[in-house]
């Protein structure tokens, strides 16, 4: 009986719905598909966490980053496609102070190299020994330097360029923050010259190693942090959102503008809110990107910034917990792909899964819901 | 400029026989809007409008389809482009006052559409409502839910979920968390099942018996020029007719005109 029953609801789904269908049965080939490669050894069980992990990391990282993106869209109404020279911004501020502070204030290495000023790679992040365990202090002030200095710099940029044409189209406000999005990226490869750094240093990550059945999966201090600040900040949010006036307010007004006005809300007090919540979060999350990931270069956020949107979409625009949501799908999606396709068809697979997911749910996994 | 500027004692009922064409005004308002001219951008709507609201009162706006009523509200209430003329609430002239202003003054708002958050909870919908004060007036929010029931047992429900006279109940809800002197309501009827229009207008009786004024506009002008102690005919911006709501309803020409018979 049970088995008829899902036969006769496989069947009217089939007639009903049949592109849900077809990604429905997809999903279980490439699932079957999975274990077979598991079980027969041609994916050792232990890369398959690795690749796991890796996809955690950088769907924790596209979700935080992703969070910022999601509330300047419900908030104000439009796509920021400045956002991901914010995330540089941070990375670059963060970078700065703590490169600074591990190199003793000018002590290791004059201030203008370690001010990453210039012709790049004058000072090596790795020379300074650079890494959560080794130089604690001087990453815990590249943290909040990534902050502040993105907040600062997102309400300086809403003061001077987004307020005054705060009334008209979100398409304007979108050209617009293309505008800006250039002017950063340029002004940061002028300041910073245009080279690619490495700036932590590998040796001084402590590492382990795990065995996970048929091999070792190791874990380094510096994915152990992405995951608990990510997460940390994702839950401080969360309570924020809902518990806080603040958060209830700010949820109010992406819900529903015209009565938050109406209902005394200030609007404007609002929205600087919402910039200095969503560039914080930008700021760590691109900060955390690069101690994580190793390098620091001028358009890094530029390109983080296409993942970040397919994620923010397929999550539902808009919505705070879609964006971390999406992030993750589309963060394992890009390493969990690789069992199947060429690694430099990692990233088309990810935006792919975005299209099919659209195809099925056009307004993303939490639509509707605003920042709720 | 009205003709019958002529200020009255406002003594209530009597001041004219039956309903004439023109505008009463009055001295001793809680809301007084004079001459004033309003729309939205450069296109002008209203023109010349009179309208009061004393302290307590039930006032009714009722006219065709078109007539501004729901402009004249919004106007109050700061919504729209006022071009000329003048609002006054409880002595302080709020012409200009930005809406997010006006609320601290008395005035509550239940505009006709979008009035709910809905993503929100209905607790939190309440909660917004008294937004301007440092803490949730627990008294206030007492008196709404013993006020509306259904809502303190719908309380952790998403807004959105709930039914058409649920979502009025929680807007009028919303906009009563700050005690206003006035409550401007916006064809609180419309889009209800009609078993459920009564009890709509049981509830602002309530609500007005209980000391609030109310001003509201309806297209089910019969039922509510039944209940309200006054009411305004608008019809292509300007005032028409005045007086008090039974009169309306008695009135031949009114009747015919604008009430369908």
């Amino acid at each position: 009986m049970g088995v008829n029953d899902t036969y006769s609801r496989g069947r009217e789904l089939l007639i009903a719905d049949p592109v849900r269908a077809a990604l429905v049965l997809a999903l279980v080939v490439l699932l079957l598909d999975l274990v077979r490669q598991l079980v027969f050894g041609q994916v050792p069980v232990s890369q398959f966490v690795v690749l796991l992990k890796d996809g955690l990391m950088r769907g924790l990282f596209f979700g935080l980053a992703g969070i910022g993106l999601s509330m300047t869209y419900s908030i104000l109404n439009f796509a920021n496609f400045a956002h991901g020279d914010f995330i540089t911004s941070g990375a670059f501020s963060g970078m700065i102070v703590t490169y600074i502070i591990a190199g003793g204030f000018g002590a290791e290495a004059d201030i203008g190299s370690l001010a990453l000023v210039g012709a790049g790679g004058s000072v090596f992040g790795a020379q300074l020994g650079i890494g959560v365990a080794s130089t604690p202090l001087a990453v815990l002030g590249g943290v909040i330097a990534a902050a502040l200095f993105t907040i600062l710099l997102s309400l300086f940029i809403d003061r001077t360029v987004f307020e005054p044409i705060r009334d008209r189209s979100g398409i304007t406000l979108l050209i617009t923050s293309i505008g800006v999005a250039f002017v950063l990226r340029y002004l940061i490869a002028f300041i910073f010259d245009p080279s690619r750094r490495g700036v932590t240093d590998s040796n001084a990550v402590p590492s382990t190693d795990i065995l996970v059945y048929d091999g070792f999966v190791s874990v380094d201090l510096h994915e152990v942090s992405l995951l608990v600040v990510s997460v940390l900040l994702m839950l401080g949010l969360h309570l924020l959102l809902q518990r806080t006036k603040l958060g209830k307010a700010m949820r109010a007004m992406s819900d529903n503008e015209d009565l938050a006005r109406i209902t005394g809300i200030p609007t404007e007090r609002v929205i600087r809110y919402t910039w200095i919540i969503g560039a914080g979060l930008t700021g760590v999350a691109g900060y955390m990107f690069v101690i994580w990931n190793g390098t620091l270069h001028w358009f890094q956020g530029w390109i983080l910034l296409l993942p970040i949107f397919a994620a923010v979409i397929l999550g539902g625009i808009g919505s705070v917990y879609g964006a971390i949501v999406g992030g993750l799908v589309i963060g394992l999606t890009m390493s969990v792909s690789i069992v199947w396709v060429p690694t430099g068809l990692a990233r088309a697979s990810a935006f792919l899964v975005m299209i099919l997911m659209l195809l099925v749910r056009p307004s993303g996994i939490f639509s509707g819901g605003s920042t709720a | 400029m009205s003709e019958t500027a002529e200020p009255d004692e406002a003594s209530g009922a009597s001041e004219t026989a039956g309903a004439k064409q023109g505008t009463r005004r009055f001295d001793d308002s809680l809301l007084s809007v004079r001459n004033l001219d309003a729309g939205y951008g450069d296109l002008q709507i209203l023109t010349d409008i009179d309208l009061d609201v004393r302290d307590g009162e039930y006032v009714t706006i009722v006219g065709p389809n078109g007539a501004g009523k729901s402009t004249a509200m919004k106007s109050v209430f700061g919504l729209t482009n006022r071009m000329a003329g003048t609002v006054t609430f409880d002595g302080t002239e709020i012409t200009t006052t930005e809406p997010e202003d006006v609320i601290h003054l008395g005035l509550g708002y239940v505009p006709q559409n979008g009035n709910i958050f809905t993503s929100l909870s209905v607790q939190e919908n309440l909660e917004m409502g008294a937004y301007i004060l440092d803490d949730v007036p627990e008294g206030a929010l007492e008196a709404v839910y013993d006020r509306f029931p259904i809502l303190r047992e719908r309380m952790e429900q998403e807004a959105g979920k709930m039914s058409g006279g649920q979502r009025q109940m929680l807007a009028m809800g919303r906009a009563l968390m700050l005690d206003p002197d006035l409550l401007l309501l916006d064809e609180p009827s419309a889009g209800l099942a009609p078993d459920l229009v009564d009890d709509m207008f049981d509830r602002i009786d309530a609500i007005n018996d209980d000391g609030t004024a109310v001003l509201m506009v309806e297209q089910n002008a019969k039922e509510a020029l039944r209940r309200c102690d006054r009411g305004y005919v608008l019809v292509d911006g300007q005032n028409r007719y005045e007086d008090a709501g039974e009169a309306l309803l008695n009135d031949e020409q009114v009747r015919r005109d604008f009430l369908g018979g």
